[in-house]
């Protein structure tokens, strides 16, 4: 089945959240940088709240009554405010980091031999 | 379907906000021990303005926490039923009652321990016990969850405020290496899990875990297409990514030991007792709240039942009243006009949804969507063994590499925190056998979940010991490294010997405490039937004769060299020794009288079923 070809649907806006998700998860895993690194992590809040808003609309799942209703715009708004909480904590930890090894590259991080 | 729409039309609003008022607050008087955590974490914050630094703020943290633990305990002597409060968000069970004190005491145990050993000085206590009571509040809600926003909320309110206690030793390198990796390794695992739990609600069709399961029965039973499969399987994974994390468990154990090196010895202690009783307690919830259905739905609090149930029709099932309970309940009534729709048809028996889940799975139209309990727990036999062994295989390899991995280690911070990843696939075990038992009996499920809450309880003692004498010994030795306890039975025999006495129970030899908590917890998988799982475990208790016992053996038989500091540490004449005994004897006493703990630790796990 193609899906371009389908009226825009629930899967539509999955797809974009997994394109995110994708992006987030590559972005965490080969960026250096802590701060690339945080941002990999919004990228895959994101992306699933791409999902939760979609997942919430009635109009676009063949099943109305599957919908998430409010529920899903509730919980994306709540990871929006958690995701800025998170990123304040951590760039904070990033801060105190550099203060102590004048760098953020999180390959020098190997004092502690994990 | 005219007289409904009119009833909901005509349903009146006040009405529901009165439900919804009595509900708030009769919920709010089941939550009062969180509600005593949050008023101590704002008093603490106002102390460093009101009162600078005269009053303490261990003092205060002490009492607001000892408050929540009395009210807690004042809980446990009622008998309610399981009941869902805050519109199903929460529920509350005697299993959240058992987690809820068990978290509540090891605060104030450590508030005591942390008040002794100087790590929050004067200047930053006020900032380390909210950061402490913050992520205590977190675990009680991870205890209690029932709702999937709550799962992932409850998760980060448990994590955040723990990255920051990680980095609290501000000056240090290793401190704030440590930060960073745990929250950078933490943020990750979020960010996963709650792309997970989009896949399994959006999938589902609701987040609230009850609801899920049912609907989740459903879909099983229908025989779902292969793309339905792989896509609740991957939330799941994705779901036990982000709990694997808390527990440290195998492919993301990775940020233990660092952790608990870098940070203080007395984080150490919280993120190895607290952080993972409640991550198990959690664990129970999501994988029982997907594989199980209760026996009786649960109630909603006292006075609620009439205002909730009279908006809504009488015939209704329990899971629709639930799902409705669900909804965002400030918002319901903009959604109003489309209400009808989804509470008046029971899930799966409209038309039209009979006609797409035949069009879904081609051949599906013979089955029958299951209706009672017992159809549902069969069709949900799946999703229990794949649960089951997927925490069973977790458990194994996890017990197995955290034991191997202790061998080599020369700090003692590093060697627990390797023996907390194998304690954790050990607790993981029960929980596993749970899953395989669910289906069958409820006495074994019952005392499987019991296991994991008495080993979790027997852990406190252990755990929270051993890193309190390391914490103690540090300020006396300024050393963590194993070689400089040499000796040490001639230098401070009482803590010498405490340290062997916790050492060897968490190592699980008789009469001590750990050994009987191996005991309970291995039990369930003699009763599921899965003596691999059983016999790795047993291997396990082998493997970590050795390195428990070298440090003994350090303490004990080495020669202390001529230039040992001299250490203070009388164990009956201060208050740091008494500590100490307080936290060791209980190893004892309950090794031999541990029927009291273990009966309230089944009893707890049976009002979940």
């Amino acid at each position: 089945m193609n899906i371009l070809a389908q009226p825009v649907g629930v899967s539509h806006f999955m797809a974009v959240g997994a394109v995110l998700f994708v992006c987030g998860a590559v972005c965490m895993a080969t960026k250096r940088n802590a701060l690339g690194v945080l941002m990999g992590i919004e990228l895959v809040l994101n992306g699933a709240n791409v999902n939760f808003v979609a997942f919430g609309s009635r109009y676009l799942r063949d099943l109305p009554e599957r919908a998430l209703d409010l529920d899903g715009q509730l919980i994306a708004l709540f990871v929006i405010v958690l995701a800025a909480a998170e990123a304040a904590v951590a760039l904070a930890i990033a801060l105190n980091y550099y203060n102590n090894h004048a760098t953020i590259d999180v390959d020098r991080a190997d004092e502690l031999k994990g | 379907m005219g007289l409904k729409d009119e009833r909901h039309a005509v349903r009146p609003f006040a009405q529901q906000i009165e439900g919804l008022q009595a509900d708030t607050f009769q919920s709010a008087l089941l939550f009062a021990p969180e509600l005593a955590i949050c008023m101590t974490i704002v008093g603490l914050l106002l102390v460093r303005i009101l009162a600078g630094r005269r009053v303490a703020g261990a003092a205060v943290a002490l009492v607001g926490s000892a408050v929540g633990l009395g009210l807690a305990i004042q809980q446990c002597c009622s008998t309610m039923p399981r009941t869902e409060i805050f519109t199903g968000m929460l529920v509350y069970d005697e299993l959240t009652v058992f987690f809820r004190i068990f978290l509540l005491a090891f605060s104030v145990l450590f508030i005591l321990f942390t008040w002794r050993s100087g790590i929050p000085d004067r200047e930053d206590s006020p900032d380390i016990y909210t950061l402490a009571l913050g992520a205590t509040l977190g675990m009680c809600l991870m205890a209690s969850a029932n709702h999937l926003l709550i799962v992932f909320l409850a998760v980060e309110m448990a994590s955040v405020p723990s990255y920051a206690l990680a980095g609290m030793l501000k000056g240090r390198r290793q401190s704030s290496e440590a930060a960073l990796k745990f929250s950078i390794y933490g943020a990750g695992t979020a960010g996963i899990m709650l792309y997970g739990i989009s896949l399994l609600s959006g999938v589902l069709g609701s987040a609230h875990l009850p609801t899920a399961a049912v609907r989740l029965a459903e879909e099983l039973a229908m025989s779902p297409s292969g793309e339905t499969l792989a896509v609740l399987s991957l939330g799941g994974l994705m779901v036990m990514v982000g709990l694997a994390f808390k527990l440290s468990a195998f492919p993301f154990h990775f940020w233990a030991p660092d952790v608990f090196e870098g940070a203080a010895a007395e984080i150490g202690g919280f993120l190895s007792v607290a952080s993972k009783g409640a991550a198990l307690a959690l664990l129970v919830r999501v994988a029982l709240g997907f594989g199980y259905l209760p026996q009786q739905p649960a109630a909603m609090p006292p006075g609620v039942t009439v205002a909730l149930s009279s908006a809504e029709p009488a015939s209704e099932s329990p899971v629709e009243r639930s799902r409705i309970a669900a909804l965002p309940a400030g918002f319901a009534v903009q959604t109003d006009e489309k209400l009808p729709a989804a509470t008046e048809k029971a899930p799966g028996e409209s038309p039209l949804e009979q006609h797409a889940g035949a069009d879904k799975s081609h051949a599906a139209a013979a089955r029958t969507v299951p209706k009672t309990r017992a159809e549902r727990m069969a069709a949900l036999a799946p999703a229990r063994s794949f649960m089951g062994y997927l925490i069973g295989f977790l458990a194994a390899i996890t017990a197995t590499f955290g034991n191997l991995a202790a061998y080599g280690q020369t700090n003692i911070k590093r060697l627990l925190a390797y023996s907390t990843i194998a304690h954790a696939g050990i607790m993981m075990m029960p929980v596993a056998a749970a899953m395989l038992l669910a289906g069958e009996s409820a006495t074994g499920t019952a005392q499987a979940v019991g296991a994991v809450g008495f080993y979790v309880v027997m852990y406190l003692f252990m755990n929270l010991g051993a890193f309190a004498i390391v914490a103690f010994l540090r300020n006396e030795l300024r050393s963590e490294e194993i070689a400089d306890y040499a000796g040490l039975i001639h230098r401070a025999p009482g803590v010498a010997l405490c340290f062997s006495v916790i050492l060897i129970s968490l190592l699980g030899l008789p009469p001590l405490s750990g050994f009987v908590a191996k005991v309970v917890a291995f039990l369930p998988l003699a009763d599921a039937g899965w003596i691999t799982l059983l016999l790795i475990g047993c291997v396990n208790g082998f493997l970590s004769l050795f390195y428990y016992l070298r440090v003994v053996k350090v303490m004990c038989m080495d020669p202390a060299p001529d230039d040992a500091p001299p250490v203070r540490f009388p164990l009956l004449t201060s208050v740091n020794g008494w500590l100490v005994l307080v936290l060791t004897v209980p190893l004892l006493w309950f090794g031999v009288l541990w029927s009291g703990v273990w009966d309230w630790a089944v009893a707890a796990a049976r009002s979940i079923l």
